[in-house]
């Protein structure tokens, strides 16, 4: 669901820059004063691993397939002020380097996944591990979490375009979801049993599980 | 491993790639907007624009079939979001083609729209191409943050170019592993192993960063970077830049006289 230039209208990747610019600046501060010096290099080698986890895709249906996106992971891993920070460099890296969205839907891009899809999905997940306690909360919230992420960073695309006049948005919304319906299976059985298998070896590395030794 | 997907072409020496980064960036940055500022259907300006472009792509002497494999990114979101844009009806429609009595119409505003989201779209995606192709990644990132692009995002960034290669490298080593030792099934059923792996490929990037950081700590790293680069312009530059726009005003110009 990278929007690539052209289909948008000014107004609305003007808006959408806007937005992401103000939430990222604040994700990317918030992220500075938990992780102090060693934000660079953890964030970079982080957004590293995000980009090759973004290489493994499942088959839908008639041959499409969809990539893992990763926001729920990144933000239940690393918090969700990092991974938005993750998604958001991954993105300008994929942008820059794969043309994969256009440049001047970025700003639209990183609100649908880096803002919408990550956070949006970390608070999903977080009232559903209140909700369910420990270790089943952890499945069940990051189920949850990581097929919405999906569904909604793909219903936003569908807005953002049915906004600009590109496309009908009783044709676009029921399209895009009910794709990215799909996908979000594959989204949140890969994002569980990644979870469940760290949580397993290395629970300490999960946010908000850790110890106060890891938040440095 | 195979993984020479980043700066693949960007060892080739021609009159794009020795231009000064930052007046590549504010070219094309230019030549993106005016193409998605460019109103639908004016054929002549998309036309003015393929010629500019082909001819900076000749002067890149970067292969064009390799540019057009990177345009084909855009096709599936264009399945998904405008391919039904000619069919669905509203207003008055133009005849598509015809098959013995069969005739197939699409709407004038639909297949107007769909023609100039393809155009621009490939456009766009084709400059974008031909900026990072033609420039080292590294100096693509110094160019833009002599151009104030946030540093931390670029500090970040430059840390992921230095770590994908080792990450990736790792991630299809974990991969071969794996499909060494299964036999055959569909991804599905081997999703445990393929979850272990990126649960193994995250705790050893971690534990990467952790030494990494302590590595750099030690050696006197206080989270803040020293960049020198230091960019000059030259009069090669300067023409460049004054001929792009010189160019993208006389296409602007000449459709608003001509066109329509």
């Amino acid at each position: 669901m990278h929007i690539p230039d052209g289909f948008l209208a000014a107004n609305t990747w003007a808006t959408a820059w806007v937005i992401s610019t103000g939430t990222i600046g604040y994700c990317l501060k918030k992220t500075a004063g938990l992780l102090k010096d060693r934000m660079v290099p953890l964030m970079g080698i982080m957004s590293a691993f995000i980009f090759a986890a973004q290489m493994i895709n499942f088959p839908v249906i008639g041959g499409t397939s969809g990539h893992l996106l990763g926001g729920v992971l990144a933000a239940v891993l690393l918090g969700p002020y990092a991974g938005a920070v993750v998604l958001t460099c991954v993105l300008i890296f994929q942008c820059l380097v794969f043309q994969d969205g256009g440049l001047l839907a970025l700003g639209a891009n990183i609100l649908n996944m880096a803002i919408i899809g990550t956070i949006g999905g970390y608070v999903i997940f977080n009232v559903l591990h209140k909700i369910f306690g420990n270790k089943k909360g952890l499945q069940i919230g990051a189920a949850v979490a990581a097929w919405f992420s999906v569904v909604i960073a793909a219903s936003f695309c569908a807005l953002e375009l049915a906004f600009s006049g590109t496309s009908p948005l009783g044709i676009v919304l029921p399209a895009m979801a009910g794709i990215h319906a799909l996908i979000g299976i594959g989204e949140a059985t890969i994002t569980v049993a990644v979870l469940s298998f760290i949580q397993k070896v290395r629970p300490d590395l999960i946010y908000g599980f850790a110890g106060e030794s890891n938040k440095a | 491993m195979n993984h020479s997907f980043i700066d693949e072409h960007s060892h080739i020496d021609s009159a794009l790639s020795r231009l000064d980064a930052r007046i590549k960036i504010i070219s094309f940055f230019a030549f993106i907007f005016f193409i998605v500022f460019t109103a639908p259907g004016s054929i002549l300006s998309f036309a003015l624009d393929g010629l500019l472009l082909l001819t900076l792509i000749a002067f890149s002497k970067i292969p064009i079939s390799y540019i057009f494999k990177r345009c084909l990114v855009i096709v599936p979101f264009i399945l998904m979001t405008a391919f039904f844009l000619p069919f669905w009806q509203q207003g008055e429609t133009i005849p598509l083609f015809q098959i013995g009595t069969f005739q197939a119409n699409v709407s004038a505003a639909g297949w107007i729209m769909f023609q100039s989201v393809l155009i621009k779209g490939i456009f766009s995606v084709a400059c974008l191409t031909l900026l990072t192709a033609s420039t080292p990644f590294p100096q693509l990132l110094a160019a833009l943050e002599d151009l104030k692009f946030p540093q931390l995002i670029i500090m970040i960034l430059s840390f992921m170019y230095r770590y994908i290669f080792l990450i990736e490298d790792e991630a299809m080593k974990m991969w071969q592993a794996m499909k060494s030792r299964r036999a055959g099934g569909s991804r599905w059923l081997h999703l445990k192993a393929i979850a272990n792996m990126l649960g193994t490929l995250f705790i050893r990037s971690y534990e990467r960063g952790e030494t990494v950081y302590l590595a750099m700590r030690s050696r006197g790293f206080n989270g803040t970077f020293k960049q020198s680069h230091n960019f000059e312009l030259r009069r090669y530059d300067l023409a460049f830049l004054f001929n792009i726009f010189l160019a993208l005003v006389s296409i602007k110009l000449l459709d608003n006289f001509l066109g329509k």
